[in-house]
């Protein structure tokens, strides 16, 4: 990883609106490859640091290079935001959205060509939307709607993936199967950024950034997930002296890099590591959105 | 069969109907990007506050066309004001900017000496003043319109769908949105001595709003945009001509009777293929 020049490099990197600062001066390093979790609770700044790497929102101090040059370059990052607010009722079929991925390369005019389509094809199929091809966005689940933008999302050309919460609040289908394109995104060699509440799936990260008002860690997950660095980012340290091991938790199934799915206890395996192959359930959305405030609640018990 | 062809028989007649399909076209195509941007509101405040600019012309003897784009200038500047200089809600400016700027027109008409016929033929239009000038005018400007709606297609497609993406995917939603803007005040120009400044806004909001009820795409609630207006205008001019009401008003009333008429089928429709499932769940 460190052949390559990592994909961020802030130096006292300010994010706000207007004069509204959302993530105080930060220093941080994002490898351009594997995946990288930011973490933290909210309002830290997670999805402002987000729109700032995807070269949406400037930055108001600092400097903040993506790839060795400014943010927002075109081919550099695709940027799948959460459900996007799209007006309701906007004449716009499945098919029409994904290809919308098209127009960073396309431009005004230019029509796609038989490649460009075969791209749009192979996203709807690697999220299983090609049957919804003609169905409206308003016609759509939320979590068929989330697999329709990571589509739209992985036609764009890109190097990096930026992906904002892709897996807060779906159905298992759509779960599985955008966690399948994490996985392979990472294969290709691409570079995943991705936001979380889950603190499991901030573990099975490649690189970790805890926010809690600015970037407080960064680095791998053993290093950055820290008890004392998770009660920082979350103010709970000052409250309750802890007793209980956060990463180890009685209240909570254990979560082991090696362990084996676990259907009984609802676990799910571990990392974005080359991919086993798939063994039953991977993982229940209730368990894995409640696994961080497990060890919360442990913490404050 | 006389009673559909008797209406357009004279040349002013026809010259109305021409006028009223040129404008029916303009607004109904840049209409659809504006029923998409959920720019309503903003769109009919637009409408309005370039009367001034209209009325200075007529007053002073300029083109109505140069009043008309300096009052939307004047109009966009000064809401774009109000947005940096204060937390104030944007349609609380569009609100400000438009009563303000109407009044202003008002006040400018009172002074001249035909008060009464120049506001009510800015206010709902003249469509049997229209001469052939007029006409060419209205068609160099409404190519202009619906040329750029297309030309924009994939900007303004990325900008309804969310601004953040169309940035995101290189399409400038800034210089979009401007330059819809400039779309927007071009149709008014170029339809308000047809339908009035008043009631350009039937053509510009009605068919597309419509269109929205039956297309599954955007170039099919284009084409669907455009019939509507075509059909609202040649069917508000024959029943105005019968009824001996004004022809832009009936227009604009034939515009969003349909949109309602559309509605109503639509939901019979979609209850009628409803009710058998339903049945067979009690």
């Amino acid at each position: 990883m460190n052949a390559t020049p990592p994909f961020a490099l802030g130096t006292g990197v300010t994010l706000g609106y207007g004069h509204q600062v959302a993530l105080a001066a930060s220093d941080f390093t994002i490898p351009a490859q594997g995946v990288t979790a930011i973490i933290g609770p909210n309002g830290s700044g997670k999805s402002t640091l987000l729109n700032a790497l995807a070269g949406i929102l400037p930055v108001m101090g600092g400097t903040l290079s993506v790839l060795g040059g400014p943010p927002g370059r075109r081919g550099v990052t695709s940027y799948v935001m959460q459900s996007p607010a799209f007006p309701t009722g906007t004449p716009i079929t499945v098919g029409e959205a994904v290809a919308m991925g098209l127009y960073s390369d396309l431009g005004w005019f230019r029509r796609p060509r038989a490649r460009d389509r075969a791209r749009v094809q192979e996203a709807m199929e690697r999220l299983d939307v090609t049957a919804l091809a003609g169905r409206h966005l308003d016609e759509l689940s939320g979590g068929q709607r989330q697999r329709v933008y990571v589509a739209q999302g992985i036609t764009q050309r890109h190097q990096m993936l930026l992906l904002d919460e892709p897996l807060t609040g779906l159905d298992l289908v759509s779960m599985r199967t955008i966690d399948a394109i994490i996985h392979a995104e990472r294969e290709r060699g691409h570079g995943v950024v991705l936001t979380t509440h889950d603190l499991d799936e901030a573990r099975a990260a490649d690189w970790v950034l805890l926010t809690g008002g600015r970037v407080l860690a960064a680095g791998p997950p053993d290093e950055v997930l820290t008890r004392e660095h998770v009660e920082k980012a979350y103010g709970l340290g000052a409250l309750h002296p802890a007793t209980t091991d956060l990463l180890d938790d009685p209240a909570c199934p254990p979560h082991r890099p090696d362990s084996t799915p676990d259907m009984a206890h609802g676990n799910r395996p571990r990392g974005y590591g080359p991919r086993q192959p798939p063994q039953g359930m991977r993982r229940s959305p209730s368990r894995g959105l409640m696994l961080p405030w497990c060890g919360v609640f442990t913490l404050v018990r | 069969m006389e009673w559909w062809i008797e209406p357009f028989l004279l040349g002013f007649q026809q010259r109305a109907l021409i006028g009223g399909m040129v404008a029916a076209a303009t607004c109904s195509v840049v209409g659809v990007w504006l029923v998409l941007r959920g720019m309503s509101f903003f769109g009919d405040a637009f409408v309005h506050g370039v009367l001034p600019g209209i009325a200075a012309g007529v007053i002073f003897g300029f083109s109505p066309f140069l009043g008309a784009a300096i009052a939307a200038l004047v109009m966009v500047a000064g809401i774009e004001l109000i947005h940096r200089q204060t937390s104030l809600k944007e349609d609380t400016a569009i609100g400000l900017l438009f009563v303000g700027m109407m009044a202003l027109g008002v006040a400018l008409i009172s002074k001249s000496r035909s008060y009464t016929g120049s506001l009510t033929s800015i206010l709902f239009g003249d469509i049997f003043g229209v001469d052939e000038s007029t006409v060419v005018s209205m068609s160099v400007l409404g190519v202009i319109v619906v040329a750029g709606s297309l030309v924009l297609y994939r900007p303004l497609l990325a900008l309804a769908f969310s601004s953040a993406k169309a940035q995101t995917l290189g399409m400038n939603p800034r210089f979009t949105h401007a330059a819809l803007l400039v779309l927007i005040a071009t149709a008014v120009i170029g339809s308000f001595q047809a339908v009035g400044t008043l009631l350009v806004f039937g053509l510009l909001v009605g068919p597309p709003a419509t269109a929205a009820l039956l297309a599954r795409t955007v170039p099919q609630m284009f084409l669907t945009s455009v019939v509507l207006a075509a059909f609202a205008v040649w069917l508000g001019l024959t029943l105005s001509y019968h009824w001996g009401t004004a022809g832009s008003a009936t227009m604009a009333l034939v515009s969003i009777a349909v949109f309602f008429l559309t509605l109503t089928v639509r939901r019979t429709a979609s209850w009628l293929a409803a009710r058998p499932a339903q049945e067979v769940h009690a």
